[in-house]
């Protein structure tokens, strides 16, 4: 299935000779070599199969300070060419940018073999025992009464190979591998019903969870919803469920990103060193975590990925940057370049000793927060607004499930109001947190 | 002649512009729908696609970037049952597509082979994009100014304005469509999207605002149609309006949305749910309501892509089908399902013309174009009046349904009523509730239909694709409203 294609990075190397002719001062190409294959699975059909090796080519053009990008699917020659002569004409026209430019050759270089980024198995795995993997996990849930209705089970693997070169003699390559579980699940009748899903995404085969820990985590979350009541609107404490403390980090990345900094629409600009949250907050963006899945040697301009504290017990450390952001506000690249932004790597919140179970019991009476649906995040002010599902939480236990809430509050204020982390720390996406409680939300319903 | 004075150069036959690039001429692609079918499907089909991307963004007062992207490649599909097989490749030798159609077939292993009829080049009945500056022709030069006019006009609305951002996408996208039944058919879709985003400041508050226009028009749009200082102007207003806004009411209230905006209320709560993929697998609340009356009579929507110039129009669906305006919900009682191929032969309901896809790398599915509730009687003041103490819903940030109806909306700007008036400016709420109870809830249907911005993006399965919304002013009697007071 597999094949070697060595010329990729020749490819690479021979439009930087061509661009430099066409008169470029900078050049940076990157080339995504990928693989996928994904089946999903409906009442134990298959219902759609997927496989495919696409590739993808980019790059950046520097003259006179003055920027241009392109991207192709087609990697003949000729187009690239043909691109590449327009993009130098499109970034004369531009204006210049002092900030502008590639990365200065690093000399550090992290081993993509001890980041454990790659497995093998992956890639020899018959699609049947895939097909199998997925069928087998609904099999399980659908085995369950209360459940009525399946959105079907999805296994895919993906293998990519990132390679990346430019003019200050930049040259390197990694691979990585994916694969991923995941079911979603109906219960209730027609005009009352329920609905979740869970998953089990990993880098290597091995530690992906088994169809059985996948089936009935995706029941118990979905059963656990239905007859929802609904509550009064109140200020009460709220539980992040570890999920939920992974999308609250998510928006805070948006907030430290150094790209949300200098174009100032974050409202942490100007915060460096100083307190923004309370003694419990501590946060790292890690891309060096053994088979971990926001590992990687290096980012997309090629700077060496590190871990990088970004809150230390609630004072703010680092914006994390790429080499535009970090020249704009006078700091160091932290490699967090994403294509012409920014991205997290591992970013996640130190856990903390409480089980989520005391963490519940703490709570006389308040909401534990299990899923939001919808937008309302505004990183300029920090205000969040969200629908939301939960369980109500009576003298510490879960007494009931709730829908058609909304939660309000403002993350500067949820940081400074964290009350309990919880040791529940598991990286089921690059952005990960473990059980939290707040202080005080708003939770408005009827 | 090169591809790109190809692609330029009308006078060419759309089908010729891939025959030279693909270098596939109707009896390759005949061969290769014969290898899909070769393990026994029901059905195959080649999705060619051609796609050229050009943005001018313009930050910190100077252009800061341009790029140009290429997306050429094409995808196999077959069809067995109620299984769908797909492979795709953006490697254009043979050899490539040959193995992709293979791995679509491989879905299948039936000993009953059918054959491919022979290939008839059909022609498009209708363009709604019909345009006279092409958005690729015109020089960068002309692009940029236009940009830089949105960004000055924003700029120039007051000192509170600290910053703008603004953008001009273009796009022409060149597909055709063979499949086993003999249909071969082109389109060229063209979009255009010039965007402003601004962020006004005073004391320590801080908020931003958006507007953009734009869809399937020439650039010609631009000096006829909507001057890019209006976009820059408006991006402005709606920051300097929102420094003023008070922090949402929160609780049950009777919620007024206000026409256009508001059609992304429709879009999220009835649309996706009468999408036919999610009635025929039962997961959505409507499977069972077919023909069942399930609000006011007032009630009338339709999804219609052939809406000329709109973002979510186009003149053939992206399984080559002939587009038709749908009714989904008529006097309160729906009406119909927005269709692909898949769903409409096992549902063995005709088809609409609603299989979009996002690109060659992905399946198509039943998606929306351009949905709207149609206009009622009332006169938007009187509805207005009607409110002793609510909520007015004007700018959305987007919107969220599950199947089960579900649904929550992020208000970005709106308005307090009190006493049957509009009073002080909101911001940041958020709307939730299950669309079957809105449904029954909506009292008035205002007379003043009017269309969101040309900007919209609905993203399903993971797969995006161009919409428009419409709406004219609503009063729903009783909603959850979600904010901080």
């Amino acid at each position: 299935m597999k094949k070697k294609r060595p010329h990729l990075a020749d490819l690479a190397e021979e439009l930087i000779v061509l661009g430099k002719k066409e008169g470029a001062d900078e050049m940076e190409v990157s080339i995504i070599d990928g693989y996928e294959f994904r089946a999903d699975i409906r009442f134990g059909e298959i219902e759609n199969l997927l496989e495919a090796g696409p590739r993808y080519l980019s790059i950046r053009v520097i003259k006179d300070q003055k920027t241009a990008y392109v991207t192709s699917s087609d990697l003949s020659l000729e187009t690239l060419q043909y691109l590449l002569k327009k993009s130098i004409q499109r970034a004369i026209l531009a204006n210049p940018d002092e900030f502008g430019g590639l990365p200065p050759l690093s000399l550090q270089k992290n081993d993509p073999e001890c980041l454990k980024l790659h497995d093998p198995e992956i890639l020899e795995l018959p699609p049947e025992k895939k097909i199998t993997l997925a069928k087998d996990t609904e099999k399980i849930a659908l085995q369950d009464k209360r459940i009525t209705n399946s959105h079907g089970a999805n296994f895919e693997t993906n293998e990519i190979k990132f390679i990346l070169a430019n003019s200050n003699g930049f040259l390197d390559e990694y691979e990585q591998t994916l694969c991923s579980l995941s079911l979603g699940l109906q219960a209730g009748e027609t005009d009352s019903r329920v609905e979740d899903y869970w998953f089990s995404s990993k880098r290597h085969f091995h530690e992906l969870d088994t169809a059985e820990e996948v089936a009935l985590r995706a029941v118990e979350r979905t059963v656990r919803q239905l007859n929802p009541r609904k509550i009064k609107t109140q200020k009460v404490p709220v539980v992040f469920e570890s999920l939920m403390t992974s999308w609250l980090l998510g928006f805070l990345f948006s907030c430290v990103s150094g790209v949300s900094i200098y174009q100032k629409t974050s409202f942490l600009v100007d915060r460096l060193g100083k307190r923004i949250g309370n003694e419990k907050v501590t946060v790292f963006d890690d891309g060096l975590l053994p088979g971990k899945l926001g590992s990687k040697p290096f980012d997309s301009e090629g700077m060496p990925c590190q871990k990088t504290p970004v809150v230390e017990r609630g004072i703010l450390k680092n914006y994390l940057c790429n080499t535009y952001a970090a020249r704009k506000l006078r700091l160091k690249s932290t490699g967090n370049a994403a294509g012409a932004s920014v991205g997290p790597h591992n970013f996640y919140l130190q856990p903390g000793d409480h089980t989520p179970e005391e963490i519940i019991a703490s709570v006389d009476k308040g909401l534990m927060l299990i899923r939001t649906l919808g937008h309302g995040l505004n990183p300029i002010t920090g205000d969040i607004s969200r629908g939301a599902f939960g369980m109500w939480i009576e003298k510490g236990e879960i007494a009931y499930p709730v829908s058609e809430i909304t939660i309000s509050g403002n993350l500067g204020n949820i940081l400074n109001q964290i009350q309990m982390v919880g040791n529940d720390l598991n990286f089921y996406t690059p952005l990960a947190g473990p059980t939290i409680k707040i202080q005080e939300l708003t939770v408005a319903g009827q | 002649m090169n591809l790109d004075e190809m692609m330029k150069d009308k006078r060419i036959p759309q089908s010729l512009v891939f025959e030279d690039h693909f270098q596939l001429n109707k009896d390759d692609l005949y061969n290769v729908l014969s290898i899909a079918l070769s393990k026994g499907g029901d059905f195959s089909e080649i999705f060619l696609e051609y796609k050229n991307y050009n943005l001018i963004h313009m930050e910190e007062d100077i252009i800061k970037e341009t790029a140009e992207s290429i997306s050429l490649g094409l995808g196999i599909r077959v069809l067995s049952g109620e299984k769908t097989g797909y492979g795709y490749t953006n490697d254009l030798s043979f050899d490539k597509i040959k193995k992709a159609a293979l791995t679509a077939a491989s879905i299948t292993a039936s000993p009953s082979l059918k054959t491919v009829s022979s290939l008839i080049s059909s022609k498009i009945e209708h363009d709604y994009y019909s345009l006279l500056i092409p958005p690729q022709t015109e020089s960068l030069e002309k692009k940029i100014s236009l940009v830089k006019r949105t960004y000055s006009a924003a700029q120039n609305s007051g000192e509170k304005i600290k910053k703008v951002k603004a953008s001009l996408q273009d796009q022409i996208q060149y597909l055709t469509i063979v499949n086993s039944e003999g249909l071969m058919i082109s389109d060229v879709r063209p979009m255009i999207r010039l965007s402003c985003v601004a962020i006004a400041e005073e004391r320590e508050k801080r908020e931003f605002g958006f507007f953009g226009s734009g869809g399937r028009v020439g650039m010609e749009y631009f000096s006829e149609e909507l001057k890019p200082e209006e976009i820059g102007s408006k991006a402005a207003e709606e920051a300097l309006h929102l420094l003023e806004a008070v922090e949402a009411p929160a609780g049950e209230m009777p919620v007024i949305l206000a026409p256009g905006h508001s059609g992304v209320l429709i879009h999220e709560a009835v649309g996706h749910l009468l999408e036919a993929d999610f009635n025929r697998k039962k997961t959505s609340i409507f499977w069972d309501k077919m023909g069942k009356r399930v609000g006011s009579p007032q009630i009338n929507i339709y999804d219609d892509p052939t809406i000329p110039h709109f973002r979510g129009s186009y003149n053939i669906d992206d399984e080559g089908t002939i587009p038709q305006k749908t009714p989904l919900i008529e006097k309160g009682t729906v009406k119909g399902l927005l269709q692909d191929r898949l769903s409409a032969k096992l549902m063995k309901r005709p088809l609409t013309g609603h299989g979009r896809r996002q690109d060659y790398t992905h399946i198509p599915l039943p998606r929306m174009s351009n949905t709207y509730i149609d206009q009622g009687e009332y006169n938007p003041e009187e509805i207005i009046k009607s409110v002793e103490r609510g909520f007015y819903a004007q700018k959305y940030q987007g919107g969220q349904v599950e199947d089960s109806g579900k649904f929550t909306f992020s208000v970005s700007s709106g308005y307090l009523v009190e006493e049957g008036k509009l009073t002080a400016p909101v911001k940041q709420a958020t709307l939730i509730g299950s669309n079957i109870d809105i449904l029954e809830k909506i009292e008035m249907v205002g007379s003043d239909l009017k269309f969101g911005l040309q900007t919209g993006t609905c993203g399903k399965e993971g797969q995006e694709a161009p919409v428009t919304d419409g709406c004219p002013t609503i009063k729903i009697a009783k909603m959850t409203v979600g904010g901080l007071k």
